[in-house]
């Protein structure tokens, strides 16, 4: 709800908080060339909530979601996935949890080339060596609408069908937190709004927990909450939002310079 | 363009690091090689020019023409004919010698460094001051009557004879014993070259190599001015012509050099044959790297093409990249190869056999070849990816994404690769009913073996996917990493077959190689064996050479001993040809030998009557009952014919050669008349062998003439030359898989690098490090075992074809496969694929998961 810090919180995993950041900093470089690209970040993401991150270019929302998300270590600072502690744990036990705790959708969709649909989405459960929950799995396949495809390799998708190959693969293992990089960057609107209407119905109807950090005001119309970062702190944020909202703070908020 | 093609090279050291190192390996054996034999030649040509350095001129006797009457035979070479020498003008000095041939028994009673040529013998004979000067004495002194000999000091220290020992020796027959007087130091290179020297006096030695009071040759030095062709002509003037005759020292050593570089070439073909292959594999391990950095460049090079670069810059720039590998490589490699060259020689020689060493000569010839064939090499395997890199379109630079690589079959080069495949296959299934392993045969069946791999080497891109998918059941083991790295190894079948034709090619040379030796091992092992019913085999291995009759006798009463059959072995004129003949007793020698007569009997042997080999009567269209005219090969000059009866037709037998004689019939025309050079020994059963052996070995007086071998050691001797020729070959083989190993390094290197975002994703959605080391892993054993799997099948088939040749040529060849060696060789192949993958999968495991999301 906040993005202010909440000491007593962080330090204590808390029911019905997915992940969250404590007093999280990311510095690249030193002297001359350092650049603070998350400046003490505190924020929850509560359970079965929709969060979209926002912010100009350089503002450090991918930094939070790459290190909310255990692929990037922080300077300082703690993350916590459910009640574990990032910091605590070794590369192995960190890739664990990023097989077993996050699911991930990422911009350049990053499907496995050698692999049919299938094989992507149960990827994540095969490298952990469980079997897939076949009810769920076809429940998933039949939301993103993949049913007639699941024996097509990458190639043979165009890039709507592929980030909805995605989607099921990030949902497959019902993950404690799905993360989403500008999901919808490299799509046409209207595959674009597939993939949102997708996540969203995970959320509503699976109790799924989804963060994405996106740039346009219209993906960020989907979301249960938008957090707008600057200068790699958040600065502000709202509840229910519509583009129109949305698009009304970014002016506000003087940072227009979207490019991407 | 240089400067590209320079800077190209320079950013791309790691990838062009396995093709510098094989073509280094290529130009390094064909440089080493060819240093080591002008170097060799260089050394003989010295050592010879050595030996002869003080002889102008040699005398030696005329073989006396045909009908000579007893009087003209008589040696020339004489006392008084070496007075009359001395008095031509331009002698400095006369040297009269009586040299021969002599074997020694060492300390132990073995033969002493038995080698043809090697084991020489002369007379010591002093000169005005009492000493010889070609024989400087060490130790004792000289030997002065018939009871006494010298040797040289290596002579002495590899028989373990100390002055005062008894020596036991033999010319060509009886065993004498002479004490050991005189140890003298020589440095004619025959005797230091793991040879012999002994050394008699005078009147001993003129009996035992010429006849009491002449020579075997008159050396003469010239005086100072004097050309020894122009001595060679007046000398010649003062012969008595019809017996004696005169030669230059510079001619004699020149012959004696040629047989020493006959010898030497012999050895060059190996390691030329190494280079062969190593450079063979090598392009294409050159073309696999070439075409991965043109393919990892196409967007540089299509901005080239945009900017205004023409098809033919572009081409040439790659082109050029390869000219500069290949002249660092080749370079590198011709230093290497001075290394090769200078451990070769040790390598090549064994105890009995030193080769003559001497400073490295660099010829030019060295030097051009090892850059020649490295640049050239090169070049030519960068051709196809030059033009690759040409036909970049401009539009590429355009393109965002990196290109899936084309996964499309060619129909032509599966209809390419049929044909081949059939034309191989054929030409080798049609040798398969060939009768005997002749010139044209073998030709053809290298035809079709050369064409074979071709086949293979074609079809691999398309039987890459049905092989792999058959060995990613058992990758799929592995669960998904197992998968994706089968998948992986699909993914570029082309560059996948590529990389495994290195390894096919040495996989299936080594396992039909070991095939044909084990074959052949085992043939070679049933033969020597086949034919002998006897425990023992005591043979002087020349029917130039006697066993005393009195040894005959002894052997005879040895106590153990229950058979002793004597053989006559002699050479006879069939048909046309030269054959083995062997004279034995009928009624011993059915215990003896195991003959299998096809029809007739050894009974019926007898004078006038003879038994011949299949083989034998196949090719003379006889058959018992039949006639057959032999002739007498001995040093009658005219040759007489003799009608023999055909008695009998046995199947071949090495115990028993092309033809069976009653003796006495067959030793009558003998080089020495009435001799044996054989007893085939049986003994009681239950005898204790090592002393029957001992005691076999004192009957024959421990001649150093003279073996006695057991099967055992038969068949050793039988197999001992194919085993080591096999070791060398196995021996290259194996550098040759470790440079298809250099292959799979740098495919692996390349599609790690191709593959960071993909292995990126793959470490974010969960795989750990030791998963993305092990999916590296099982690809490169995936690409190995397609490569030993082809060559596995392609050895074997050839193996069986050319199989039935040396069926032709030895009737006990039969297939047998090596079990043991084929599995390893598989283990080995597969295993390599291990190794090769670890700096692969180091570097891919160390990729971070951010790789995935970073911006391509």
């Amino acid at each position: 709800m906040s993005a202010t810090p909440f000491a007593s919180r962080a330090q204590h995993a808390v029911p019905g908080i997915a992940a969250a950041t404590f007093d999280l900093s990311k510095v690249y470089g030193s002297g001359d060339t350092r650049v603070v690209a998350l400046d003490h970040v505190s924020i929850d993401f509560r359970e079965g909530e929709f969060t979209a991150i926002m912010g100009p270019s350089g503002c450090g929302k991918s930094t939070l979601m790459h290190c909310a998300a255990g692929l990037d270590s922080p300077s300082s600072g703690s993350v916590r996935v459910g009640t574990t502690e990032l910091s605590t744990l070794s590369d192995r036990q960190l890739t664990a949890l990023r097989r077993d705790r996050i699911g991930f959708i990422f911009q350049a969709f990053n499907l496995l080339p050698t692999l049919t649909a299938l094989e992507n989405i149960t990827l994540p459960l095969a490298l952990a060596g469980r079997h897939p929950d076949q009810q769920w799995l076809d429940r998933v396949v039949a939301m993103v609408g993949l049913s007639q495809r699941l024996g097509h390799r990458p190639a043979q998708l165009s890039g709507g069908q592929q980030q909805r190959v995605a989607v099921a693969r990030a949902l497959a293992s019902r993950p404690a937190i799905i993360f989403g990089d500008e999901p919808t960057g490299n799509l046409d609107s209207r595959a674009g709004a597939d993939v949102l209407g997708f996540l969203r119905d995970s959320v509503r109807e699976l109790g799924q927990t989804v963060v994405m950090v996106t740039h346009d005001p219209v993906a960020a119309g989907y979301a249960d909450r938008v957090v707008f970062l600057s200068d790699g702190r958040p600065v502000d944020e709202i509840t229910h939002p519509t583009p129109g909202r949305v698009l009304d703070l970014m002016k506000s908020l003087g940072a227009l310079s979207y490019t991407s | 363009m240089l400067k590209t093609a320079l800077r190209n090279l320079l950013a791309h050291k790691a990838r062009q690091l396995m093709t510098l190192l094989a073509v280094c390996l290529g130009a390094a054996f064909v440089s080493g090689t060819l240093v080591f034999a002008d170097s060799t030649a260089a050394a003989s040509r010295d050592a010879m020019s050595k030996n002869y350095a003080d002889i102008a001129v040699t005398v030696t006797a005329k073989e006396p023409p045909p009908g000579a009457t007893p009087h003209q035979q008589t040696s020339a070479l004489d006392d008084a004919l070496a007075r009359k020498l001395a008095a031509v003008s331009g002698v400095a000095a006369v040297r009269p010698s009586a040299d021969g041939v002599v074997t020694m028994n060492a300390a132990d009673n073995t033969p002493l460094r038995v080698k043809q040529g090697a084991n020489l013998a002369d007379a010591y004979l002093p000169g005005t001051d009492g000493k010889d000067s070609r024989y400087p004495l060490a130790e004792g002194r000289a030997p002065r009557n018939s009871g006494e000999l010298a040797v040289d000091g290596t002579t002495a220290a590899a028989g373990g004879f100390r002055l005062g020992d008894k020596v036991t020796l033999a010319i060509d027959g009886p065993v004498m014993t002479k004490r050991l007087v005189g140890i003298v130091t020589t440095k004619d290179t025959r005797v230091t070259a793991a040879g012999t020297l002994a050394l008699f006096d005078k009147a001993t030695a003129q009996k035992l190599f010429a006849s009491p009071g002449h020579y075997s040759s008159i050396d003469l030095s010239a005086a100072p001015g004097t050309a020894p062709s122009e001595l060679a002509q007046r000398v010649t003037d003062v012969l008595p012509t019809d017996r004696a005759e005169a030669t230059t020292g510079a001619a004699l050593a020149d012959q004696q050099a040629i047989l020493v570089n006959t010898q030497t070439r012999g050895y060059t073909k190996l390691p030329l044959v190494f280079a062969g292959i190593s450079l063979f594999i090598g392009s294409f391990l050159i073309i696999n790297t070439f075409t991965m950095l043109v393919t990892r460049r196409t967007r540089e090079i299509a901005l080239l093409r945009a900017i205004g670069a023409t098809r033919r810059q572009v081409s040439r720039s790659v082109l050029l990249e390869a000219l500069l590998v290949g002249l660092v490589a080749s370079g590198a490699g011709f230093l290497l190869g001075l290394g090769i060259a200078s451990v070769l020689p040790d390598i090549l020689s064994t105890d009995g056999n030193t080769l003559p060493q001497g400073p490295l000569v660099i010829g030019p010839r060295s030097v051009a070849a090892a850059l020649g064939v490295g640049v050239g090499v090169t070049v030519l395997a960068a051709w196809l990816p030059s033009r690759k890199a040409a036909k970049v379109a401009p539009i590429e630079a355009m393109r965002t994404t990196e290109q899936p690589p084309s996964a499309k079959r060619s129909r032509i080069r599966g209809v390419a690769g049929l044909a081949l495949l059939v034309l191989g296959a054929g030409v080798l299934v049609s040798l398969s009913g060939a009768k005997d392993a002749s010139e044209t045969n073998l030709q053809n069946a290298m035809v079709g073996c050369a064409v074979l791999v071709a086949a293979l080497i074609v079809l691999a891109p398309i039987l890459a996917s049905p092989v792999i998918r058959l060995t990613g059941r058992l990758t799929g083991r592995f669960g998904i990493t197992g998968h994706l790295a089968q998948q992986n190894a699909l993914r570029d079948p082309r560059r996948t077959a590529a990389t495994a034709a290195t390894l096919m090619i040495s996989t299936g040379l080594i396992a039909g190689l070991a095939v044909i030796g084990n074959s052949t091992a085992q043939a070679l092992d049933s033969q020597a064996a086949a034919g002998l019913g006897a425990d023992y085999v005591i043979s002087t291995g020349t029917p130039t050479t006697a066993i005393e009759s009195a040894a005959v006798h002894r052997v005879g009463e040895t106590s153990g001993v229950r058979t002793a059959t004597a053989v006559s072995d002699t050479t006879a004129t069939i048909g046309g040809s030269v054959q083995s003949i062997s004279g034995v007793d009928p009624d011993t020698v059915n215990d003896t030998m195991k003959l299998d007569f096809v029809s007739g009997s050894a009974k019926d042997l007898g004078p006038g009557r003879i038994a011949v080999s299949r083989t034998l009567a196949q090719k003379n269209g006889v058959t018992t009952g039949s006639e057959l005219n032999v002739g007498n090969v001995g040093t009658d000059p005219k040759q007489q014919f003799t009608k023999y009866t055909v008695v009998g037709v046995y199947q071949d037998n090495p115990i028993a050669k092309d033809a069976l004689g009653v003796r006495s019939d067959v030793a009558k025309n003998a080089f020495k008349p009435g001799s044996v050079q054989r007893i085939l020994v049986r003994t009681d059963g239950g005898a204790v062998p090592t002393t029957v052996e001992k005691q076999l070995r004192t009957a024959v007086s421990n001649s150093p003439l003279i073996t006695v071998q057991d099967r055992e050691q038969l068949v050793t001797q039988a197999a001992g030359t194919l085993g080591d020729l096999l070791n060398v070959m196995y021996g290259m083989l194996a550098v040759g898989v470790a440079i298809s190993a250099l292959g799979i390094v740098n495919t692996l290197a390349m599609s790690v690098a191709e593959r960071t975002r993909e292995i990126g994703a793959l470490r974010a959605l969960g795989m750990d490090r030791s998963g993305i080391r092990r999916m590296v892993r099982l690809e490169a054993v995936t690409v190995a075992a397609f490569g030993t799997l082809l060559g596995l099948a392609g050895g074997l088939f050839g193996a069986w074809a050319v199989g039935s040749l040396a069926n032709a040529a030895m009737p006990q060849y039969s297939l047998a496969l090596p079990w043991g060696t084929l599995l390893l060789v598989c283990l080995l192949s597969l295993a390599i694929g291990v190794p090769a993958a670890a700096v692969p999968a180091r570097r891919a495991a160390a990729l971070s998961p951010l790789e995935a999301v970073a911006e391509g």
